[in-house]
This record gives structure tokens, C-alpha cells and sequence, in this order.
């Protein structure tokens, strides 16, 4: 409850920074652009401070679930909008387009954070090494998808203005055609090969190093499936970018089509069984326990930002014991 | 505080008064030195555009400020100018006015163009030449710092610069829109005619890589390519050159179409499908209406162009209303500052003479009821006055300081008027 609360105050600063950018489309003024600017600012300082936090408590970098793993890329997302819209020669409306993809991650996070039930105890060493690395490279992957993604959703409404000859609105400024073109392409130059890496390391551990402690997730799992998708439409868009007859909104198009697929990979372990995420407890004492840890890592998260070391252990303990009985 | 204005401006004179009496920077030094030599206790900014030339002038309540009559009289004589012939298209302001006025000059409300940037430069510029002739005091520093921030105020708040209003100007926007760097891009003006080269003069700020100029008659096509640094190549040659052109601006004066889709479409192939701004300005059209529909292809013809200034210009007038309510409301508002900064210095004089009053009698009464005190003691009782005096006063004195150079009159003056009451300093 207390990290869903925590999620919901990043969350919620995102959600104002839009607000306040949206403004733009009524009032004439940049002071809409500066305060959201300012406010995506204090949220991903919010977030950046909530990961370290939740980095020292489970004393691994977090990308071992899709919680964890969302939580960081729309952290990165948000590093990404700032720098972008700082270095903008002028105020451009960067931020509406990758705030609403970051709520909507942190959304599906939130989601998520129920089926996260990763246990680290059944490796070794070497398996949870490459675990965080395939972790990490998919996740790197993800971001530089998502970049392809708003850059091309941009790409298509500059494109869509231009090409319908409508007047620029005041005060809401997209980046040129051939910056946004320019932002895919290297976003998609960039994911390819962080996803081929991560989705290589996946394969071999699943055939290698989960041997070692159960039999290996099939080859027809629905996770599994996606990502092989999703991972052949960027070859097809690497493929693209050599062909002259692909430029512009074909190739806008096909990221949008490789976004979609990771949307789906991420959401599919909701909607269907997956063995990826680890095998799903189904017996009560097993629940019972992952929720105390969950409840334990949140008021240790609480005591953390609040700094009141003893006080808040003594409240810690008397909350898991509570627990407990 | 008094203010006044004289001036002309496009609205009362002709273009031929307002050159006869402009001013540029050593001119207005000269008159500022003048007028200050004519009238000491007064201060001045001359403001010269092209549109106007207007003299601001302020003193004090209880200083002479020189009258309508006066100003008129020294343009004429500085010169030259028969008085009778300037007099009737000079344009005066008094107090208030003075200040409406001038932040509607500096929102470029009062401009021939309606929202055109150059206005708030040549304030700032009239406001550094008074400075630095030091013929400008507390009234005019803060009512020029004034017009400056409410300058940028208003086009921030209306965007009332937004929007550009000519043809050759939207060209260059949408040049922006497109392509984000120029350093690598190449600019192909098809003919040599004037319209083509007012485009490719605003075009220019954009440092294009390379310009290359066609025309049919290729001497014509050389001289308008040296203008800007370009090569002139042969109109024979022109889908050679299309395939290496990124912005082209075509104005022939053919009656048909001089590019046709077909020609086009091989083109695009040959760039490899890359991004093309065409901007069509020639009437009838130069290239086929279809090209427009190519992936990778704007094409703009004139009409579009000719549309977006109409909006533009739509826009800025919107703007007018939400301008004249804040030029309103901050004139009221200098109006108060300017008098409560004015106020502010005359109560906290009478508050120092107060202080001063009562200290210096009760240390002289001090000093007589003990006739042994050495000349050191005595000092040091002086110094202690002193000081309790100054530390006593000091917060009332930052107060009313801070009050009256805020944008809250309604504060300086509940202060003021308590400062009043409670020493009794009316």
C-alpha cells in the first residue's frame, strides 16, 4: 500500500506536469511549459530517490520483475523527456507525448506488481548474473523502443500538420520532421541490438542455466512468443532503413507496430499463464509469505525516506510481526 | 510626479516629418544634453523610429516641466524645421496617458506591423542612450524598466508576435517545421524574379549549405546567385538538380507546369525518397498539384503560404483585446508605483527628521542635566543616539522601500499612510 501510494506521487507529478503542458493548447503563455518542466523535474527525483531506495532494500538492481523493470524504464523515459526538452531550441510539447506513455507504464507497473513473484533463492550466483543482464539489455531495449515510439508519434503529427497545411498553434511547438525522423532512427539503430543481446541471453539461459534448478520455460510461451515478434519487427525495420521506399511514415508506422508488441509482452503475463515471471504459487502459505516480504520492503521503504532510523525499525518489526499472527 | 510626451508618429504625420525630425544616437545625445542644460531638474528619453520620434519628459510635483510649446519650439530649432509646419502633427500625452501610451508603443501596439518584435529593442536602445547621457532620473528609470517588462508581458501572454506576416517569412517557418539543420541542405530557387529572391533573402538566415539559382536566362540566374553567395546553374539541367535540392522555391513565369508528377516521382526515387520542401510561389503553378500527395513530399504553393499569413494576422488581432486589458492594469499599477516610490521618499525624509528632532533634544537634554561629562563621554552618548535611532528605524525604512518598488500599491500605500498616522508626519 505504501509503495502503490508512493508510485501514485511520481505518478500524480507526471500527471501534472501533462496538465500543465495541456494548458498550452488554451493559455497563451510558457508558463505552462516552465511549471511542467519543473514538475517532471521534482517526480523523476521523486522516482530516482523510490528505485534507490527499493535497490538497498532488495540489494539487487531493479530489473528482476516487470514491476521493478517498468518502474526504471519509465525513469529512463522521463531522463529522456527532460533531456530532450531542455535542449530544444524552444519550448517544445516533447513532454505531451512521453508523459502519457510514462503514466501508462506506470500504470501497467501497478498492474503488474501482484504478479511479480520472482524467487531468487532457487539460482545461483552465475544464473542471477545473467538473469540482471538479460533483464537489463531488454529493458534498455524497451527504452530505446519507447523512443522510437513517441519520436514516431511525433514524426506522424508534424507530418499530418504539414502535409493537411494547418496553422501552427501558438505556443505548442513539435520538433521538425526530419528531428523526429532522426530521434527513430537512432532509437531503432540503438533497440536492435540491445534486444537481440537480451533476447539471446534469455534463450541461453533457458536452455542452459534454468536447467539447472527446473525444467526450462517452453518454447511456445506466450511471453516468449511476443518477444520473438517483437523482435523480428525491428529486424524488418533495421531492414527498412536501407530501403528508400520505407522512409517516413512507413517506417513511423512499422514502430509503432514493434511498440505494440512489447506493450503486449509486457501485459501478457497478465492476461495469460506464463512461466517467464516464475511459476504462480497457487498454495495460501505461499502468498501469505511473498505478501509479508512485500509489506516488509514497503515500511522499509517508509522508514527509509523519513530517515528516523529507530523509531521506524521498532515499527517495521511490530508491523511484519503483526503480520505474522 | 508630472509626466509628458510630444511627439509624431505614422498615425498624425507624414514619412517626410518624421525624417525631418529624427533622431540617431549622437543626435539624441546632443538633444538630451540640451534639453538637460534647458531644463536641470527634468528628465528625458528621446525615442526615434521610423514610425515615430517622441520626446518623454518627467519631473517632480513642484519642478517646472517644460510645456507642449517648449518641446515643439526645441525640435524645430534642433532641427530646423519651420515650428508652424511640425506643429500640427505633433501628437502630446500627459501623466497617465504618458505611460499608456508608451507601453502600447512598446507592445507594438501602436506599430504599422501589429505584433512586430523590433519595437522593444529601439525602447531598450532609447533607454540606454538617456542613461548613458544621464539625462534620466527615479521616474524615467523605473517607467522605462517598466515598458520593457510589460513589453514582453503582453506578446508572452497573447503571442501577439506569433505567427509571421509575410509570404517569404511563413517560406522559412515552414523551412523550420521540416528540416532541423540547414548547414547540410541545399536550396534551389527556380527563376530569377523578385519574388524568388525575397524568399531566398529570408531563406539566408537559415545558412543553407549550398544555393543553387536556374533560370532560363542564365545571366539573370548568376546575378541573383552572387546576391547570395549561390551557383548559377542551367535551366536545362533542372531535374539534376532537383534530385540534390532539399527546399526548392520555384517562381517561373511559365503557363504550365514545369515539373510533372511523372518527372517527380523519378526524382524522389533518384533521392533515395528523402525529404523535400517545395514551395510553389509561381502563379500559374510550377509543379503538378498531385506531387503534394508523395510521401516524403510538402509542397506549398502560394495560396497556402498566402493563407497561413491571413491566419497569422487573424491571430495577432485576437490578441489585441487580452493586450489592451493588461497594458490597462499595468498602467494603473506603474501609476502607483511610481507615485508611492515618490510618496515612499518624502515620508521616510520627514520619518529621518522626526528621529533626528527627537534624538539631538533629548542628548542635549541629557548632556545638560550632566555638566561632568568629558567631550569623549559625550560622543559616545551622541554615537549611542545614533545608532539606537538608525536600528529603531531600519525595518520601518526596508519596508517602506520594499512596499513602494513592489507591483502591490495597495500595500505601499496601507504602509504609507500608517507611517503617517502613527509619527504624525503630514
Amino acid at each position: 500500500m505504501m509503495i502503490g501510494l508512493r508510485v501514485l506521487c511520481f505518478a500524480g507529478t507526471y500527471a501534472l506536469a501533462l496538465g500543465c503542458d495541456l494548458t498550452r493548447f488554451f493559455l497563451q503563455t510558457r508558463r505552462g511549459w516552465h511549471l511542467s518542466v519543473a514538475l517532471t523535474a521534482l517526480g523523476w527525483l521523486v522516482q530516482g530517490a523510490y528505485l534507490a531506495n527499493l535497490t538497498i532494500q532488495t540489494h539487487h538492481i531493479p530489473v528482476t520483475t516487470l514491476f521493478e523493470s517498468l518502474l526504471v524504464l519509465s525513469w529512463i523515459l522521463t531522463a529522456i523527456d527532460l533531456y530532450l526538452t531542455l535542449h530544444a531550441r524552444k519550448p517544445t510539447a516533447i513532454g505531451l507525448f512521453i508523459l502519457p506513455t510514462v503514466i501508462a507504464i506506470l500504470m501497467i507497473a501497478e498492474f503488474a506488481r501482484s504478479t511479480s513473484t520472482w524467487n531468487w533463492s532457487q539460482w545461483n550466483d552465475r544464473v542471477r548474473f545473467w538473469g540482471i543482464t538479460h533483464g537489463f539489455f531488454l529493458l534498455l531495449g524497451a527504452a530505446a523502443t519507447c523512443v522510437a515510439f513517441v519520436s514516431g508519434l511525433m514524426y506522424m503529427k508534424q507530418s499530418n500538420k504539414l502535409k493537411h497545411k494547418k496553422p501552427p498553434r501558438f505556443g505548442v511547438v513539435l520538433p521538425s520532421l526530419e528531428q523526429s525522423e532522426r530521434w527513430n532512427r537512432w532509437a531503432i539503430t540503438i533497440a536492435f541490438p540491445l534486444l537481440t543481446f537480451g533476447l539471446l541471453i534469455g534463450m541461453i539461459l533457458n536452455v542452459a542455466a534454468r536447467g539447472e534448478a527446473g525444467r526450462p520455460i517452453a518454447w511456445t510461451d506466450p511471453k516468449i512468443l511476443s518477444a520473438s515478434a517483437m523482435w523480428f519487427v525491428f529486424a524488418v525495420l533495421i531492414h527498412a532503413r536501407f530501403r528508400p521506399a520505407m522512409r517516413g511514415r512507413r517506417v513511423v508506422a512499422l514502430t509503432m507496430i514493434a511498440f505494440a508488441f512489447l506493450v503486449f509482452t509486457w501485459s501478457i503475463t497478465l492476461i495469460l499463464p506464463s512461466e517467464h515471471d516464475g511459476p504462480k504459487s497457487r498454495d495460501k502459505e505461499s502468498r501469505n509469505s511473498h505478501s509479508l516480504n512485500r509489506l516488509k520492503t514497503d515500511v522499509d521503504s517508509f522508514a527509509f525516506i523519513f530517515r528516523s532510523s529507530d523509531d521506524s525499525k521498532i515499527l517495521v518489526e511490530s508491523i511484519v510481526q503483526g503480520g505474522r499472527s | 510626479m508630472k509626466l509628458l510626451a510630444v511627439g509624431v508618429d505614422h498615425h498624425s504625420s507624414s514619412p517626410a516629418i518624421r525624417e525631418a525630425i529624427a533622431f540617431n544616437e549622437s543626435k539624441s545625445a546632443a538633444a538630451l544634453e540640451s534639453l538637460k542644460t534647458l531644463y536641470p531638474n527634468a528628465e528625458f528619453v528621446i525615442l526615434s523610429t521610423c514610425n515615430r520620434v517622441e520626446i518623454y519628459i518627467a519631473a517632480d510635483e513642484g519642478t517646472m516641466l517644460p510645456t507642449f510649446e517648449e518641446i515643439a519650439q526645441f525640435l524645430s530649432d534642433f532641427h530646423e524645421v519651420p515650428a508652424a509646419n511640425l506643429r500640427e502633427h505633433l501628437v502630446k500625452y500627459h501623466d497617465e496617458r504618458v505611460i499608456h501610451h508608451l507601453f502600447r508603443v512598446a507592445a507594438s501596439l501602436e506599430s504599422v506591423v501589429l505584433g512586430e518584435g523590433q519595437i522593444l529593442g529601439q525602447v531598450k536602445e532609447a533607454y540606454q542612450i538617456a542613461d548613458r547621457n544621464r539625462s534620466i532620473g527615479a521616474i524615467l528609470h523605473t517607467l522605462m524598466r517598466e515598458t520593457i517588462r510589460v513589453g514582453k508581458k503582453v506578446r508572452e501572454a497573447t503571442g501577439i508576435d506569433q505567427g509571421k506576416l509575410s509570404v517569404a517569412s511563413v517560406a522559412v517557418d515552414l523551412a523550420r517545421d521540416v528540416f532541423d539543420t540547414f548547414h547540410d541542405k541545399t536550396v534551389l530557387v527556380i527563376g530569377a524574379g523578385k519574388m524568388g529572391d525575397l524568399t531566398l533573402r529570408h531563406l539566408a538566415d537559415l545558412k543553407p549549405g549550398r544555393v543553387v539559382v536556374t533560370n532560363r536566362d542564365l545571366s539573370k540566374a548568376e546575378t541573383a546567385a552572387a546576391r547570395w553567395n549561390g551557383v548559377a546553374a542551367q535551366f536545362d539541367k533542372l531535374y539534376a538538380l532537383l534530385i540534390d535540392a532539399d527546399v526548392v522555391v520555384s517562381t517561373t513565369a511559365s503557363p504550365t507546369p514545369i515539373v510533372t508528377l511523372e518527372h517527380y516521382q523519378r526524382v524522389q526515387r533518384a533521392r533515395r525518397n528523402r525529404l523535400t520542401l517545395i514551395l510553389d510561389i509561381a502563379v500559374p503553378r510550377d509543379f503538378d498539384e498531385r506531387i503534394g500527395d508523395l510521401d516524403q513530399v510538402l509542397l506549398y504553393h502560394v495560396d497556402d503560404l498566402r493563407e497561413r499569413t491571413l491566419a497569422n494576422l487573424g491571430r495577432r488581432k485576437k490578441a489585441i483585446d487580452a493586450g489592451e486589458k493588461i497594458i490597462e492594469h499595468e498602467t494603473a499599477t506603474c501609476t502607483a508605483l511610481l507615485r508611492h516610490q515618490r510618496t515612499a521618499g518624502t515620508v521616510l525624509r520627514r520619518l529621518g527628521d522626526y528621529a533626528d528632532d527627537i534624538r539631538l533634544r533629548e542628548v542635549e537634554r541629557l548632556i545638560t542635566s550632566c555638566p561632568d561629562l568629558t567631550e569623549r563621554q559625550r560622543e559616545a552618548i551622541d554615537r549611542f543616539a545614533l545608532r539606537l535611532q538608525n536600528q529603531f528605524l531600519h525595518h520601518p525604512r526596508s519596508a517602506v522601500r520594499t512596499a513602494a518598488e513592489t507591483h502591490s500599491p495597495e500595500h505601499a500605500h496601507s504602509l504609507l499612510t500608517a507611517l503617517k498616522h502613527l509619527f504624525r508626519l503630514d
